[in-house]
């Protein structure tokens, strides 16, 4: 506040550079003599002057020459963003997967579709209103040029009226027509009670002290969480996180993988809640996993059941035991395996292929790409057996005929619960997976039917190697026999190409004929490795 | 201008030659002016002031006790229970949200259809309005149970929740209704305020009281230029805040008439709620309005005349809703459906016949006394009645929810509702929480539109009204 100047109402005109002219104000009594000036204002050809009044005076805005406000245009822009925002919001919201990076989250109720605007319209209007809402209070302000502390005009005592019961009207100084004598006469022609000139304060410019203060205050505050974020970054605690709001985070419950909870009177005679001390139960007899119904034994098992529901079921589980059981003489006989592919696996060259992708994947590590027992993994081991480095029992070739011999629902059980020294793999490959690989390496073993191979003496011998006639089991086939292709037999070993698998199909499907009778031949290498 | 008081003029006489005047005593610009900032700028207010502010702050009080061991303890000190999950909480939200309709009528439907006297009492009234949302708001927001949480009920994104509000919903409807009304009310409010605002910072008298008014009222003028967007802000702001306090109710009816408990599933709730809401809410207008004229002498402001307007729109609403109560009972009937007409009969003559002719006798009856012209021009009389009507309001929004949950289509689960005392004082502690708010804006606030009263007084030469 400086009180040295600009209260006077008189024509004295501070010199200088510390004060600017704003304009001239005139007062008058009531607001039809306000109206009754600014029309003559206007008709003098004055055009830059506002009146002020404590109410809205009825037929100022024509006397002044105000225009018609564009507001109304602005909040209805605003209301139809509105409208868009919130159908656009509900849409991605309740009928749409995901919103950028957030999940979304249709709501499926009474089977109703996921998107109906009659249920979203009370919303829509909603957010209409209060967006119009905003749009025409800030709208007015902001046209107005509101806030505005800064006002040359509240530095003048007579203009506290203005609010009250005074009615003003201020000529400004930058109007083309302005002359400071003529215009003093003309207003009190017009029935100004009061003049009083309005000055712009020049010098004053400094914001008041303690505006400063809040403001440095502010910007020390603000340093504040950043320094603390850097003096925590890599801090630990020996104390746990604060939990300020427990939301049921604790309850009286057990969970799994606890003790069942001590229901006797003491801690040294417990009585536990469930005999086994485990606070988890288990499955009930005969609970079928959500999603891991195994209804068809065949398929799941490689076994051939007579049986069916849980008879079928309780037998499978006892064929399991079986295959796992190293011990030959405890061993309980050997199921009814299955000696054709399964009804709900098709053979297919596109199954072919998938076991071939993924027998390269999982098998071919020991067992060698053409199945021959020369793996990778393999190799190295048996290198390192030879330095006495590793005792590894070498992968087995697919082709020895204790493999070659044995039914499809075999190999499927040897893939899926393991073998020997081999692992199960049913957690890594998927039932249908089992199959193809199956297939593959029935595939495989049909390609190197006459294939030879050279010996590490150098002698040519076949790769396959066959059973002695007398033992060599017949596996019952109940499909018809296929022709067996020459071409398959023929094929190059190594790499089996999409071609030669195209064409084993229809032999592979019958497995039986690979059990024929070729000449016996010296036990492999690998036959120490059996079941 | 005449300067004399004069207490006998009787303005509710209509002589068909001449308008009656809104503002009596023959009182000009400036003295608007004094009468109204004079309850702020008075060292001390009255005495009744600090009973009522003592007594509305102890009610506060015990409702900030009781809020804090509902959110300690959980919502099972109440006494809702299956099958009544909606009890007094949403019977206490439903009643305050209408109360508050009578601000936004006044304020909004009577601007647009140029009713000058709203002027005296649009500020107060719309005052309340705010007031009486922010109680209402309170109660869902506790009802909720976890109210730590209470931002999911806003379409807020989160990745770690992954879930959304349903848009179909009507509680969320709820939400967007009663969130718009309370910000749209909130704006028309400080809006209409700006002016009266700057009243009050050209005429303070401390440099503390002179900046904080100053900061409120953005360094209003009262330019012409800036009168004429004001006006067509206002306008506007009227135009959308009408069908918003329309659908506000609505939308709340939404809540019982969407479901389909028997007795709530009924297509007159939106118009029937409305209707009630404006009778409540003028009720608590005229209960809140005569104390404060006499207390805060603002007679030649709020005059005989308005409080009788008032008392016309009670009648007329309190009709509307003596009509719906009837008609709902007809089409209970009409429809033929077993339990709907069961639920009816059970409301008027079951256990909770008591709550039922309690309502009916409050809201229907006692009312009519509005047709003499004595109990009209009565303030004492008026309070009275007004008292008695929003216990009927109270009242029919219990027999609404309670009476219809109790006796739903389950017959095992039938009970008989008992509220227990955090209901009881949370309903009474949320007066405390209304009547600080207001008593606070009467002391510091311009209680009294000046700047739309002084533009409906006479002019001083020609009048071109």
């Amino acid at each position: 506040m400086t009180p040295s100047h600009n209260h006077n109402s008189n024509a004295q005109t501070p010199t200088g550079p510390t004060s600017r002219l704003v304009g001239i104000l005139a007062e008058f009594s009531s607001p039809d003599k306000l109206v009754h000036a600014c029309e003559q204002a206007r008709h003098a050809g004055i055009r830059r002057m506002d009146a002020y009044s404590p109410f809205p005076v009825h037929g100022i805005d024509p006397a002044i020459g105000i225009r018609r406000t564009r507001l109304p245009f602005l909040v209805l822009a605003v209301g139809l963003s509105g409208l868009f925002l919130a159908v656009g919001l509900q849409y991605t919201v309740n009928a749409t997967d995901s919103i950028g990076p957030f999940p979304g989250y249709p709501f499926l109720i009474s089977g109703k579709p996921l998107f109906s605007l009659p249920a979203n319209i009370p919303v829509t209007f909603e957010v209409i209103v209060l967006s119009s809402a905003f749009a025409a209070l800030f709208g007015s302000l902001a046209l107005n040029g509101l806030p505005r502390f800064a006002n040359p005009l509240h530095r003048i005592p007579r203009f506290k009226k203005a609010t009250n019961n005074g009615f003003f009207l201020m000529v400004e100084a930058e109007d083309p027509n302005y002359n400071p004598r003529q215009i003093r006469n003309q207003l009190e022609q017009w029935g100004a009670d009061a003049l009083e000139e309005v000055h712009l304060d020049l010098t004053d410019h400094k914001l008041p002290a303690f505006v400063k203060m809040l403001f440095i205050l502010m910007l020390a505050l603000c340093t504040l969480p950043p320094a603390l974020i850097y003096r925590a970054r890599g801090d630990s605690h020996s104390l746990p996180r604060l939990h300020f709001n427990p939301d049921m985070d604790w309850q009286y419950k057990s969970q799994a993988q606890q003790v069942a909870p001590n229901i006797g009177a003491s801690e040294d005679k417990p009585e536990w809640l469930f005999a086994d001390q485990r606070a988890m139960r288990g499955e009930v007899a005969g609970t079928v996993i959500r999603g891991r119904l195994k209804d068809d034994a065949a398929y799941f098992t490689g076994v051939a059941s007579g049986a069916e529901g849980h008879a079928e079921l309780a037998e499978i589980q006892q064929y399991v035991s079986t295959s796992v059981n190293q011990d030959a003489a405890t061993a309980p006989p050997e199921p009814n395996w299955l000696a054709t592919f399964p009804a709900r696996f098709a053979v297919t060259p596109e199954t072919i292929a998938r076991g071939k992708q993924r027998f390269d994947i999982y098998c071919a590590v020991c067992h060698g790409t053409t199945g021959s027992g020369d793996g990778m993994v393999n190799q190295r081991a048996m290198a390192l057996n030879a330095l006495q480095r590793a005792n590894w029992t070498s992968a087995k070739s697919l082709h020895d005929h204790t493999v070659v011999d044995q039914p499809v629902g075999r190999l499927f059980d040897t893939i899926t619960n393991g073998r020997g020294t081999m692992g199960p793999y049913k957690s890594q490959i998927s039932v249908e997976d089992r199959w193809a690989i199956v297939l593959y390496i029935k595939a495989l073993q049909d390609a190197m039917t006459d294939a030879v191979a050279q010996d590490d003496d150098g002698n040519w011998v076949p790769v396959r190697t066959t059973a002695p006639a007398p033992t060599a089991p017949a596996p019952t086939d109940t499909e018809p026999s296929a022709p067996e292709s020459p071409a398959a037999a023929g094929g190059d070993a190594s790499t089996p190409t999409g071609a030669t698998v195209d064409q084993a199909v229809p032999a592979v499907a019958n497995q039986s004929s690979a059990a024929g009778g070729e000449a016996a031949d010296t036990a492999s290498e690998n036959s120490g490795r059996t079941n | 201008m005449a300067t004399t008081i004069d207490e006998v003029y009787d303005n509710t006489w209509d002589d068909p030659r001449k308008r009656s005047p809104l503002v009596t005593g023959g009182l000009d610009y400036g003295q608007v002016t004094s009468t109204v900032t004079a309850i702020a700028e008075v060292p001390a207010p009255p005495r009744a002031w600090y009973i009522l502010m003592a007594i509305s702050l102890c009610l506060l009080g015990m409702l900030g006790i009781l809020l804090l061991h509902l959110i300690m303890s959980g919502v099972g000190v109440w006494g809702n229970n299956n099958p009544t999950f909606w009890g007094w909480p949403i019977v206490n939200f439903v009643f305050w949200v209408g109360i508050g309709h009578a601000g936004t009528l006044i304020s909004a439907i009577l601007f647009l259809f140029r009713q000058n006297w709203r002027t005296s009492i649009n500020r107060a009234a719309e005052a309340m309005t705010i007031f009486a949302v922010v109680c209402a708001g309170l109660f869902p927001g506790v009802h909720i149970g976890r109210v730590w949480v209470a931002y999911w009920l806003f379409p807020i994104p989160t990745e770690h929740l992954a879930m959304w509000p349903n848009f179909r919903s009507p509680l969320l409807w709820d939400v967007f209704a009663v969130g718009t009304y309370a910000t749209v009310s909130t704006l028309f409010w400080y809006m209409g305020m700006l002016p009266d605002l700057a009243t009050f910072r050209d005429r303070a008298k401390t440099k503390w009281k002179r900046m904080i008014y100053g900061i409120l009222c953005l360094g209003w003028t009262g330019s012409a230029r800036a009168w004429h967007r004001y006006e067509m802000a206002y306008t506007i702001l009227a135009a959308l805040a009408t069908p918003l306090v329309l659908s506000v109710h609505t939308i709340v009816s939404f809540d019982f008439a969407v479901s389909q408990v028997p007795g709530w599933h009924t297509t007159i709730f939106p118009p029937y709620f409305v209707a009630g809401a404006i009778f409540s809410g003028f009720a608590m207008v005229i209960t809140l309005l005569v104390p404060v004229r006499s207390m805060f002498n603002l007679q030649h402001l709020i005059t005989i005349r308005h409080l009788e307007n008032m008392c016309k729109i009670i009648i007329a609403t309190g009709l509307m809703v003596g009509f719906a109560y009837t008609i709902e009972f007809f089409i209970a009937w009409y429809s033929g459906v077993k339990t709907e007409t069961q639920t009816f009969v059970m409301r008027a003559f079951g256990p909770y016949y008591w709550a039922y002719w309690t309502m009916f006798t409050c809201n229907v009856f006692i009312p009519q006394l509005f047709w003499f012209k004595a109990i009209r021009r009565s303030p004492v009389a008026m309070v009275i009645i007004s008292i008695f009507v929003n216990i009927g309001m109270w009242f029919e929004r219990f027999v609404i929810t309670v009476t219809s949950l109790c006796r739903d289509y389950l017959p095992s689960s039938w009970w008989y509702f008992r509220p227990t005392y955090v209901d009881i004082g949370m309903f009474i502690g949320s007066f405390g929480l209304f009547m600080t708010l207001f008593l606070l804006f009467c002391r510091f606030l311009p209680v009294v539109a000046m700047a739309e009263v002084k533009s409906i007084l006479p002019h001083d030469e020609e009048d071109h009204h």
